[in-house]
């Protein structure tokens, strides 16, 4: 056994693409990958921690210094709101919090007593939930200075006080939506599952197509017809992209009658939001899929194209399914979110563009946008396949 | 007619290749500075009619020689008529003339013999009757009705064969190239394909034939050109290639005309 074993390590040792790709790669890549997203996200956790939040208060008189609390802050702007409509307040950005003590709310005056305030924002990611502490972190500062003067009063340890009721708790009044804050989680989970499905929906057709042809002898004939090489290889394209896309838009009808099931016929609790998610930002999905099918669909079929062999199509295939999954997974780093800029990165623009789509938070403008740098990106490398497919070094490569 | 003249095809090194070779000693005549020169001086012709044997060790240039007459390779120099036509200037044309069988059978496995051959027989622009026609012909001659039906994955090797010359000869072309057909064949396999090539010999077809069974040449072959090294090394009728040594023998002929030094796995 050990000499087979032995053997067999040889050879895969003296297979430098193999050891380039499946194991040299990897450990570059992720390393770097991981490096990359720490940072980001220590940059993006900084940079909530210190934004300047605006807070507004309503009756915030009966808390005597809670306000001055939040203006004697760094980072917090104290804003007045000319609208009662809270909800349009936030959306529209005229404030980040408000702080609202209902009518007649007088601060408890023995530690029995507790009264609530609202606190209303929006906030359905990671950042938001830093946001959202810093401002409850005032509001315990509050708490507690109030709850060591009611203990000064009674002449009771700071130990003793620990016992007492916080006089004010906070009751939250979150205006992300539930499909926003669901769409939060299951947004990256839903565009990663598609993007999966289209890279690996294109693979197999991609080999086949490509290196299979080689391996066959298929090719050599299929180039002695009168058939272009430029025809030839649209069409592989075509059927590359047909079973990758037919792959995606078949799990998107089968997300359409699950979501049915699980929410109509089911009643099952937490899926409802799936069902608010539009057939025009399903539609959008499947639109966005097309570019980046596409440019799967031509990546692959370049690579199982220049293969000599099945084995080492396979090879190249490991790293294009990585590096295409890099895009993806910084697209869920807290803190990226679609803009001119991100919408210029092939891959995360789109599964961007999905997440949001999922959680109802579309900028519908964007999504023209990244369309039309994919489209670009896409239609390059399409061309560069057509280019690549024409060359006798590639078609003969041995 | 086939009309080959001073062909010559070079490949260029890539970076790591190009290194490798760099502070070697050049023995091999086919190696240039940056370019490989796989054929370099191909000249032959094939008449209507008759039969050429392409032969030469591994490694020569015979591959490359079919291809470029085949148009999947542009040549680097050198002239390839087809009844007049520059193969190179006209691939259209090349393509529709010419009929190409090598070793590997080129059949698409989860087709069926007749899908295979109409495939090709669609991408040559024959009409259905035309080709309905063609099919029955070609089925009846090489016995194929039989099998038509099934997918060419569940063929033995003599049908699967047969399914590629069939494939091969779909739009009637009127040169036949043939690059090492009986390569890897069981003798049974093997006799189909020679039986086929004789059958061709009585009709206005050129056909060039390469191998490395000398039999076969023996037995098919009104010509013959030796190519080693990338050069013809030898153009002449059969019996004008084995009268060059004493023993009147191909095999004679053959190692007498290459470089054994050089040859090239």
């Amino acid at each position: 056994m050990w000499l087979v074993y032995k053997k067999e390590l040889l050879e895969i040792l003296r297979d430098k693409k193999t050891l380039i790709f499946s194991i040299l790669l990897p450990t570059i890549i992720f390393p770097v990958l991981f490096f990359g997203i720490g940072k980001f996200t220590q940059s993006k956790t900084e940079e909530a921690e210190t934004k300047e939040l605006k807070v507004a208060f309503v009756n915030a008189a009966a808390f005597e210094g809670l306000s001055t609390l939040f203006t004697a802050e760094k980072h917090f702007k104290k804003v007045e709101i000319s609208s009662s409509d809270y909800k349009e307040e936030i959306l529209e950005d005229n404030v980040d919090f408000i702080i609202e003590v209902p009518e007649g709310t007088t601060l408890p005056s023995d530690s029995r007593k507790q009264e609530v305030i609202n606190l209303y924002y929006k906030g359905s990611s990671k950042l938001d939930n830093i946001s959202s502490k810093r401002v409850k972190d005032i509001i315990e500062a509050y708490n507690n200075t109030e709850r060591l003067a009611l203990g000064a009063r009674f002449n009771l340890s700071t130990d003793n006080i620990k016992a007492f009721n916080k006089p004010i708790a906070v009751e939250n009044q979150n205006f992300a939506s539930e499909r926003e804050r669901m769409g939060e989680f299951a947004g990256p989970l839903i565009a990663y599952i598609l993007i999966a499905l289209a890279v690996s929906g294109a693979m197999y057709p991609a080999l086949e197509l490509g290196v299979g042809e080689k391996e066959r002898g298929t090719l050599e004939t299929l180039l002695l017809t009168p058939m272009t090489k430029g025809k030839i290889v649209m069409a592989k394209f075509g059927v590359i992209f047909t079973a990758s896309f037919f792959t995606v838009i078949v799990t998107l009808l089968s997300y359409f009658i699950w979501t049915y099931i699980f929410t109509m016929g089911g009643k099952m609790g937490g899926l409802d939001f799936l069902s608010n998610i539009s057939g025009l930002d399903l539609l959008l999905v499947a639109v966005l899929l097309v570019p980046l099918t596409s440019i799967f669909a031509s990546i692959m079929l370049s690579a199982s194209i220049y293969a000599k062999n099945m084995k080492e199509a396979q090879a190249y295939m490991s790293p294009i399914f990585m590096l295409g999954f890099m895009p993806v997974i910084v697209a869920f780093v807290p803190g990226m979110e679609l803009n001119v800029k991100t919408a210029m990165i092939p891959i995360t623009n789109v599964a961007l563009a999905m997440k949001d789509l999922v959680k109802g938070t579309v900028d519908y403008g964007m999504i023209m946008v990244l369309l039309a740098s994919t489209v670009v990106i896409a239609g390059a490398l399409l061309y560069f396949t057509t280019q690549f497919f024409k060359k006798e070094k590639v078609l003969f490569r041995s | 007619m086939i009309e080959i003249k001073g062909l010559a095809k070079s490949f260029a090194y890539d970076k790591k290749e190009a290194k490798k070779k760099k502070n070697k000693v050049v023995t091999d005549p086919r190696e240039g500075d940056g370019v490989f020169h796989a054929v370099r001086d191909v000249t032959f012709s094939c008449d209507k009619g008759k039969v050429l044997g392409l032969l030469g060790p591994n490694g020569a240039g015979k591959t490359t020689t079919l291809r470029m007459l085949s148009t999947a390779l542009e040549p680097t120099e050198g002239e390839i008529l087809i009844n007049g036509h520059d193969v190179t200037k006209e691939p259209r044309y090349a393509q529709k003339l010419i009929g190409f069988l090598s070793g590997k059978t080129g059949l698409y496995h989860r087709l069926t013999v007749r899908e295979n051959v109409e495939y090709f027989g669609r991408m040559h622009g024959l009409s259905k009757q035309v080709m309905d026609e063609r099919i029955d012909k070609i089925f009846t001659m090489l016995d194929m009705h039989t099998f038509a039906g099934k997918r060419a994955d569940d063929l033995s090797t003599g049908m699967m064969q047969r399914a590629s010359i069939a494939r091969a000869v779909i739009h009637d072309p009127k040169v036949l190239v043939f690059d090492e057909p009986t390569t890897g064949l069981d003798v049974i396999s093997a006799k189909t394909v020679l039986d086929f090539i004789e059958s061709y010999k009585e009709t206005e077809m050129s056909v060039i034939f390469s191998t490395h069974h000398l039999h076969e040449v023996e037995r098919l072959c009104d010509d013959v050109c030796l190519i080693d090294l990338g050069e013809t090394k030898f153009f002449g009728s059969t019996q004008e290639f084995a009268a060059q040594t004493s023993s009147g023998n191909l095999y004679d002929a053959f190692l007498s005309n290459v470089n054994k030094k050089e040859e090239v796995a």
